[in-house]
């Protein structure tokens, strides 16, 4: 993958969960009338018998999926990220959280990107759902090569993970597989600056970074760290960031309420108390539209998050 | 399963008795518990510990083991005291039943306890989890069976009616489920607050094989847990007709018994009527 390029996260996805089920046979991958939407067609042909199809069945298929991982499998369920997240949040939570499984979830087309279809289907309150839950380890990849390492990452860590993919295109944002040092629990320092630390995760990292080479072209000396787990958090290096950089800007699509925001709030508040803006979506349902516009009407604009900082800075 | 002797039966029934002896044991304990669906369920679970399942309580993760998931996880009761009887974990366990982090929770802990093996409560849970431990156990190539004890009132979750879908369009004939037809819940009779009789019929429509049996005759337990499956390549749903609170005959059919707080002088009660259950047993 070369700088820049756009990638379709679903089809990265796919083709990332099909190299690793080559080489895990426990791998299963269970679909609510949902995986050729997710980007495994391709596992589907590869693998049949390893593909369990269940049709629009959202509570059912976690169920099922906690007790496939019971007898040794390891289960991946994509689908719509809310329909396997609010929708059946009880089974997640116990069949899956308080019994322990090996049960990866892939809520894809989370975020706005399905901007265009409304409250039902945008998914910004999943993050913060599923954070709640003990054991929950919670990734939103900001770029295809995070993603692809977040799908190896996940395959191999034992216990339960939602991992969070959006749908339209992102950009390759590192030069290579050297370039994103991506672990669990790990934020990536991207840009190093003094003045105020901008953190982004999921599909808002691109323009979280677009922000910031906006501002650094100003001369504003701004920090980007890219946060894929949203938990467990980078502890260290978010103190480390307040320390050196005293201001704290997160972006994400989602609530900024239970989200990244509210996670990092959280933190700081008890260890280091530090001054934040938090940009994402406010308490509100977003209107349907197309997703750029969506994106600014929540204030997700490269333009808009840079305004913030400025704003901050003078604060 | 080879025909049943009058002594295995006989044996079977000693069985169901101390699985109530346990019951009553654990509600000495913990002074509160739901007993009334856990004493119906007691001769199904002495036919599934002590002759029908595969099972090795020295080796409880056994891959190759059968499994039993108690859906209606409030129905702990009867699980606890089984699992006991049949020699899981020492009896005297079921003494902290009640107390601060016990290893005996109001519902079942898989991760407390050998031998539980999903973490029920909320109801609708079990009939998806273990359709996913049957699925699993057949992708494995093992031959072991999956048994789902659910209460009647919980047919009433719709989540049942995905996971019920789901496991005949994958055949899964290794799964049984047993539904303890007490015709009570806590407002009153199932049938009024809202029925999902016929329950034969619900569960052929999506695709289950079906008997129904007296819940509490252990000799038609046993038939029809060794016919299993009815069909093959479906699963098999067994409606239990059985009486809620059985064995504790004040209390039998009396739907305020579904969570019992006994005074003092109703366990006098419940220890004569176990030790009159007791006294027809001879021989």
């Amino acid at each position: 993958m070369k700088r820049g390029e756009m990638k379709d996260p679903r089809k990265t996805f796919g083709e990332a969960v099909l190299s690793q089920a080559e080489v895990d046979a426990r791998i299963v991958v269970l679909s609510a009338d949902s995986s050729s939407g997710s980007g495994l067609a391709p596992f589907k042909k590869r693998f049949p018998e390893r593909h369990l199809e269940f049709g629009i069945m959202e509570q059912g298929v976690i169920g099922y999926a906690s007790g496939l991982a019971t007898t040794g499998k390891i289960p991946f369920v994509a689908a719509i990220a809310p329909f396997l997240t609010s929708r059946p949040f009880e089974m997640v939570r116990n069949d899956i959280g308080y019994m322990r499984q090996n049960v990866k979830i892939v809520g894809r087309s989370a975020g706005l990107t399905y901007s265009d279809l409304g409250p039902t289907h945008q998914s910004i309150d999943d993050t913060a759902l599923l954070r709640t839950i003990p054991g929950m380890v919670v990734i939103c990849p900001g770029d295809p090569i995070e993603l692809v390492k977040a799908v190896k990452a996940v395959s191999e860590h034992v216990g339960p993970v939602y991992l969070r993919v959006g749908s339209p295109a992102i950009p390759v944002l590192y030069g290579s597989d050297e370039d994103c040092p991506f672990q669990i629990g790990r934020g990536i320092v991207m840009l190093d600056g003094k003045e105020l630390t901008l953190i982004g995760t999921g599909a808002a990292l691109p323009r979280a970074l677009a922000a910031a080479e906006a501002l650094r072209a100003e001369g504003v000396g701004v920090r980007l760290i890219s946060m894929p787990t949203v938990k467990p958090l980078d502890r260290e290096l978010l103190l480390k960031a307040a320390r050196e950089t005293g201001r704290i800007v997160t972006v994400e699509e989602h609530y900024v309420t239970g989200g990244l925001g509210g996670a990092v709030a959280e933190l700081l508040a008890q260890e280091r108390p530090t001054p934040m803006r938090m940009v994402g979506v406010k308490d509100r349902f977003p209107p349907s539209g197309p997703y750029e516009d969506v994106l600014r009407d929540n204030g997700l604009q490269p333009d808009q998050i840079a305004a913030v900082v400025r704003e901050f800075l003078k604060a | 399963m080879a025909p049943e002797s009058r002594g295995d039966i006989r044996e079977l029934e000693r069985r169901a008795l101390a699985i109530r002896r346990n019951i009553l044991r654990l509600i000495k304990a913990g002074k509160a518990g739901h007993v009334g669906g856990a004493l119906s369920m007691a001769e199904v679970l002495a036919a599934l510990y002590f002759r029908v399942m595969r099972i090795d309580p020295a080796r409880p993760d056994w891959p190759e083991r059968d499994r039993l998931v108690v859906s209606a996880g409030h129905k702990a009761l009867v699980l606890y005291a089984a699992l006991a009887a049949r020699g899981y974990f020492p009896e005297e366990l079921l003494d902290t039943y009640g107390a601060l982090a016990s290893r005996l929770p109001g519902h079942p802990d898989m991760h407390k306890l050998p031998g539980v093996e999903a973490s029920t409560g909320a109801l609708g849970h079990g009939l998806s989890i273990s359709g996913g431990m049957a699925l699993g156990l057949r992708l494995s190539g093992l031959g072991s069976r999956v048994f789902v004890v659910m209460g009647d009132g919980e047919l009433a979750e719709g989540s049942n009616w995905e996971a019920a879908a789901a496991a005949s369009h994958h055949k899964l004939d290794n799964l049984v489920v047993i539904v303890d037809r007490n015709g009570l819940q806590i407002s009153g009779p199932t049938v009024e607050v809202m029925t999902y009789e016929p329950l034969e019929e619900r569960w052929r429509s999506f695709g289950w094989a079906t008997r129904r049996v007296d819940g509490h005759d252990i000799p038609a337990i046993l038939k029809a847990l060794g016919e299993a499956p009815f069909q093959k390549g479906r699963p098999s749903a067994i409606v239990a007709d059985t009486v809620k609170s059985k064995g504790f005959r004040f209390a039998e059919g009396k739907v305020e018994y579904h969570y019992w707080k006994p005074p003092a002088e109703e366990i006098q009660q419940a220890e004569a009527d176990l030790d009159e259950i007791e006294r027809t047993l001879v021989g």
